[in-house]
C-alpha cells in the first residue's frame, strides 16, 4: 500500500535528536525551544535553506512511539484516573493543579521538585507556571482551540491609552494567519464576526441538538451575541499528509496519526524533511552570547540537563522560543556591560506585565427536551461565543469593565457513571440508572482578557537550581478590572442558560491564579521604541538585529482568545523578516 | 467493539474489522497504537497489602450489594476489592486508611449487633436491607456534610469508580470504544442503548 501518509508517518517516526557537543561548524540559525512557536521557527528557517539547530531543554520524544497512554483503556491506568496521588504530592504538587493534568497526561508535565520557581512570600494565590519539558513542549498537550485576534484587539491599547500600543495592525498579520492556518488545519465555521475574524477553515465539527437549541435561543434573545462551533487545530479531513480525527477524545495523550497539530506531528517533520534540521534535546539554555564589537548575538550557552556539561553553540541568527517566562529569564541572564539589565531591557520592562487568560468561573444547567437523543464518538472540541462586550463600534455593549471575554463550553451527556457516587441508591436500581447516559448538561466556560499590569512580573532571585541557573520569582495577581469582569462572566452565563430554558442552573466561582490559563505571555512586549518595550514590530529585540523572540513573551495585550495561533503567525512573519534582512544585507551574515 | 481488544482475536481479523469501522482511514500508527493496547483481563494475582482475609470478605460482599451481578457481573467479579485495597495501600494517607478500616470494623459490628453475624455471613435479603438502610442514612437530604466522608460514602465512590473503569464495567455493562472513527452528534437513544464508558 502506497500512500503519502505512510511516507509521512515514516518520516515523523524519527525526528533524530543528536548529542552534539561543542561544534566548530556554525549553524545559520539556532532556535531555543521546540514547542508551538519554536517548531514554526524551525520549519520556516529550514525551508528557507538555513541550517538550523533546535535546542530543547527536555527529553527527546518520538512521535507515536512515546504516546504511552494513547488509547489506554481505563482499567490499564493503575489508579483508574484518580492519579498517583502520593507521587503527585511529592513531585508534581504544582503541575497537578493545572486543568488538563490527569493520570493519563501526568508524564507530559514537569517535575516540580526539579524545576523550581519562587512566588511572593505568604501569598495563597501564587502564580502557577505549567510546563512541559520534552521535544514538542506544550504543543503536545495544548487545548488546540485556535482563534485569530481581531483588529479591535491590536487597537485596544492605543485607543484606550492603556499600556503600550501595538506597533502592528491586524492587516499586517492577516496574511500570516492565513499562511500558518493552511498548514496547521483549523476546523471551524466561517461566520464573518467583526470581533473574531474567520480563519482558513477545514469543515466544522457538528453541534449536538442541545447546542443547536441553545445557540438559537441565545442568538434570538440577545442581539449581537452568537454561538459557533469551536475553532480547533484538529483535522476533520486528511490534511498535509496527516489523518483526520478518529474521535477517540483525549487528544493530549498524544495522537499517532497527527490529527491534531503539534510540533511533533507537523512542524518538526517538515523541518526535518529539508535536511537542514538538527535537534539537540536535554539542552538547557543558560544565556545568549552577545558580542559588543559585532553588536549582535553570536551564540548560545547550554548546560546539558543530564550530564550538566557546559557547552556553546554559535549561529548568525537566534530565535528565542523558550516560552514567555523562560525567554525573559534567558534575556536577563544574558546581561552585558552594554545591556546591564538584560538584553532588550533598555525600557526596564523585561519580565513585567505578565498576562494570562482568567477563567474558572461560569455557569451550567440541564437542557431539557433531548432525553431521547445521544451521540456516537467523542468530539474533542466545544462551542465558542465570541466577545460581545465593549465592542468599540457599539456603545450599547459597554460594561463597567474594559475589554471582555468569550465563552467556551458545550452540551453533552458526559455525566454518566460519575454521578453514581453522589446520588442515593444501591443495588440493581443504581446499576440500571447508571446504564443510562446522564442529562444533557450545558457548561458556559468563559475566558477573559487580563490587562498588562507591570506589578505582575518575572524577576531573578539570587538562588540557583541544580544546573546553576538563577531561580525566577513570578508574581501575579488579578486587578479590579478582571474581578469586575468575572461577575459578568457568571451572570451572563446564567442569563443565556435561562434563555435556553435550562433547568437546575448552577454557577461556579473557583479561585483563579494567574498562569492557570497556561497562556502566560507579555514578558518582552512588542513596541515601536526601545523605551516602551523589548521587541520591535517584527519580534526583533530592540538594538540587536539578529535576535528574535516569537513565543508569548512578545504579546503587548492578550485579547481573550486562545493565543497559540497568534504566536505561530508572528513566528512565520518574523522568520520571513529575518531571512529578507539577510538577503538585502540589512542583517550581515 | 471491545472485542477488538480481545487478544484472542487474530491480528488480521482485528485489522480488518478496525479498518471497516474507521471507514478505511485506519493508518498503521493508529492500528498499532490500538493493538498495542491489548492486555490480558484484570490481574487475578493481585496481592492484597492492607485488607486481611476477613476484611476482604466483608468488602467483597459489600461492593456486590452496591453494584450486584445482574445480566452482567457485579463489582466483586470486576475486581473492585483489589482496587479498594490498592487505593488504601498506595493512594490514601495513613489517617484516611485508618479511618476506612475503622469504618469497616464499625460496619461489621453493626451487622453483628443487628443481625447476629458479620456482614459476609448474612443471607442475601438481610445484606440488601442493611446496605439500603445505610445508604438512606448516608444520602439523606438532611445528612450533614462530613470531612472525612462517612465510611459508606467512601465505599460507594470507590465501588462506582472501580467498577465502571474495570474491563467488565466499561465493556460489558457500558460501552467503550477507543476509536469511533467518526462523530455523529445526534442519534436516537433506544432502551437497549447504554452509556459510553
Amino acid at each position: 500500500m502506497s500512500h503519502p501518509r505512510d511516507a509521512h508517518a515514516a518520516l515523523i517516526d524519527k525526528i533524530c535528536t543528536v548529542n552534539l557537543q561543542t561544534t566548530t561548524e556554525p549553524f545559520d540559525a539556532i532556535v531555543i525551544g521546540s514547542g508551538m512557536s519554536g517548531g514554526w521557527a524551525a520549519k520556516e528557517l529550514c525551508e528557507k535553506g538555513l541550517r538550523t539547530l533546535v535546542l530543547e531543554r527536555g527529553r527527546p520524544v518520538e512521535h507515536g512511539t512515546d504516546y504511552i497512554t494513547e488509547h489506554r483503556a481505563p482499567w490499564d491506568a493503575p489508579f483508574r484516573g484518580m492519579e498517583d496521588r502520593q507521587r503527585v504530592q511529592e513531585r508534581q504538587f504544582r503541575q497537578s493543579k493545572a486543568g488538563p493534568f490527569n493520570e493519563h497526561t501526568a508524564h507530559w508535565y514537569v517535575d516540580d521538585a526539579d524545576n523550581v520557581y519562587e512566588t511572593e512570600d505568604e501569598t495563597p494565590e501564587e502564580f502557577l507556571w505549567v510546563r512541559g519539558y520534552h521535544l514538542g513542549g506544550r504543543s503536545v498537550m495544548w487545548g488546540r482551540q485556535s482563534y485569530r485576534l481581531a483588529p479591535m484587539d491590536f487597537e485596544a491599547n492605543a485607543r484606550e491609552g492603556r499600556g503600550t500600543p501595538w506597533p502592528v495592525t491586524y492587516a499586517d498579520v492577516e496574511p500570516w494567519y492565513s499562511y500558518v492556518e493552511r498548514f496547521v488545519g483549523i476546523s471551524g465555521e466561517a461566520r464573518g464576526f467583526r470581533q473574531l475574524p474567520d480563519s482558513e477553515f477545514l469543515p466544522p465539527m457538528a453541534m449536538t441538538g442541545a447546542e443547536l437549541h441553545t445557540k438559537a435561543a441565545i442568538e434570538r434573545t440577545f442581539p449581537g451575541r452568537a454561538m459557533t462551533i469551536g475553532r480547533a487545530a484538529i483535522l476533520t479531513q486528511p490534511h498535509m499528509g496527516r489523518a483526520a480525527c478518529h474521535y477517540c477524545g483525549p487528544c493530549d495523550r498524544g495522537c499517532s496519526v497527527g490529527a491534531y497539530f503539534s510540533s511533533l506531528s507537523s512542524t518538526l517533520p517538515a523541518a526535518q524533511a529539508t535536511g537542514n534540521l538538527t535537534v539537540r534535546a536535554n539542552s538547557i539554555v543558560h544565556s545568549l552570547v552577545y558580542d559588543e564589537e559585532l553588536d549582535r548575538v553570536t551564540g548560545v550557552r547550554v548546560i546539558d540537563r543530564v550530564t550538566k556539561e557546559e557547552m556553546e553553540f554559535s549561529a548568525n541568527l537566534v530565535f528565542l522560543n523558550a516560552s514567555a517566562v523562560a525567554s525573559a529569564v534567558i534575556l536577563m541572564n544574558s546581561a552585558t556591560s552594554r545591556f546591564p539589565d538584560g538584553l532588550g531591557n533598555q525600557s526596564g520592562l523585561l519580565g513585567k506585565g505578565i498576562m494570562d487568560h482568567h477563567f474558572k468561573c461560569g455557569a451550567y444547567g440541564t437542557i431539557p427536551g433531548f432525553e431521547d437523543r445521544y451521540y456516537y464518538g467523542n468530539r474533542p472540541n466545544g462551542i465558542y461565543i465570541p466577545r460581545y462586550q465593549n465592542l468599540p463600534w457599539d456603545s450599547s455593549t459597554n460594561r463597567d469593565f474594559v475589554r471582555g471575554f468569550g465563552y467556551q463550553g458545550g452540551a453533552g451527556r458526559t455525566l454518566n457513571w460519575g454521578r453514581g457516587s453522589g446520588m442515593p441508591g444501591v443495588g440493581v436500581a443504581l446499576k440500571d440508572e447508571l446504564r443510562k447516559p446522564g442529562p444533557w448538561q450545558f457548561v458556559m466556560y468563559p475566558f477573559g482578557e487580563v490587562l498588562a499590569n507591570d506589578d505582575n512580573r518575572v524577576e531573578l532571585t539570587d538562588e540557583v537550581d541544580q544546573w546553576g541557573l538563577r531561580i525566577p520569582r513570578i508574581v501575579g495577581h488579578l486587578s479590579e478590572n478582571e474581578l469586575k469582569m468575572r461577575e459578568a462572566m457568571v451572570a451572563d452565563g446564567v442569563a443565556m442558560l435561562e434563555a435556553a430554558g435550562a433547568t437546575e442552573i448552577g454557577t461556579f466561582e473557583d479561585p483563579y491564579r494567574l498562569g492557570e490559563g497556561i497562556h502566560e505571555m507579555g514578558t518582552a512586549r512588542m513596541s515601536d521604541n526601545p523605551q516602551t518595550g523589548c521587541v520591535d514590530a517584527f519580534n526583533r529585540v530592540h538594538e540587536i538585529p539578529n535576535l528574535y523572540v516569537t513565543d508569548g513573551a512578545f504579546m503587548t495585550s492578550a485579547g481573550c482568545q486562545n493565543p497559540s495561533l497568534t504566536y505561530m503567525a508572528f513566528t512565520a512573519r518574523a522568520v520571513d523578516h529575518a531571512v529578507e534582512s539577510m538577503k538585502n544585507g540589512e542583517l550581515r551574515v | 467493539m471491545h472485542d477488538l481488544l480481545n487478544p484472542t482475536l487474530g491480528r488480521r481479523a482485528a485489522l480488518r474489522r478496525l479498518s471497516g469501522i474507521l471507514g478505511g482511514i485506519a493508518t498503521a500508527p493508529l492500528v498499532s497504537s490500538l493493538l498495542g493496547g491489548c492486555t490480558p483481563p484484570e490481574p487475578t494475582g493481585y496481592a492484597f497489602a492492607t485488607l486481611d482475609a476477613a476484611q476482604q470478605r466483608t468488602i467483597a460482599a459489600l461492593v456486590d450489594q452496591v453494584i450486584p451481578a445482574t445480566d452482567t457481573p457485579g463489582a466483586a467479579e470486576a475486581g473492585v476489592p483489589a482496587f479498594v485495597d490498592k487505593i488504601l495501600s498506595e493512594w490514601a494517607e495513613p489517617d484516611e486508611r485508618q479511618g476506612f478500616l475503622d469504618g469497616l470494623a464499625a460496619f461489621d459490628a453493626r451487622a453483628t449487633e443487628e443481625h447476629g453475624a458479620a456482614f459476609a455471613g448474612l443471607d442475601a435479603p438481610t445484606k440488601q436491607a442493611l446496605v439500603e438502610a445505610i445508604d438512606a442514612e448516608t444520602y439523606a437530604p438532611d445528612a450533614p456534610p462530613a470531612d472525612p466522608p462517612p465510611f459508606f460514602r467512601m465505599v460507594k465512590e470507590l465501588t462506582v469508580v472501580g467498577y465502571y473503569t474495570s474491563r467488565i464495567g466499561a465493556t460489558e455493562e457500558l460501552r467503550w470504544n477507543p476509536a469511533p472513527g467518526r462523530w455523529n452528534p445526534d442519534l436516537s437513544l433506544t432502551d437497549e442503548m447504554r452509556a459510553w464508558a
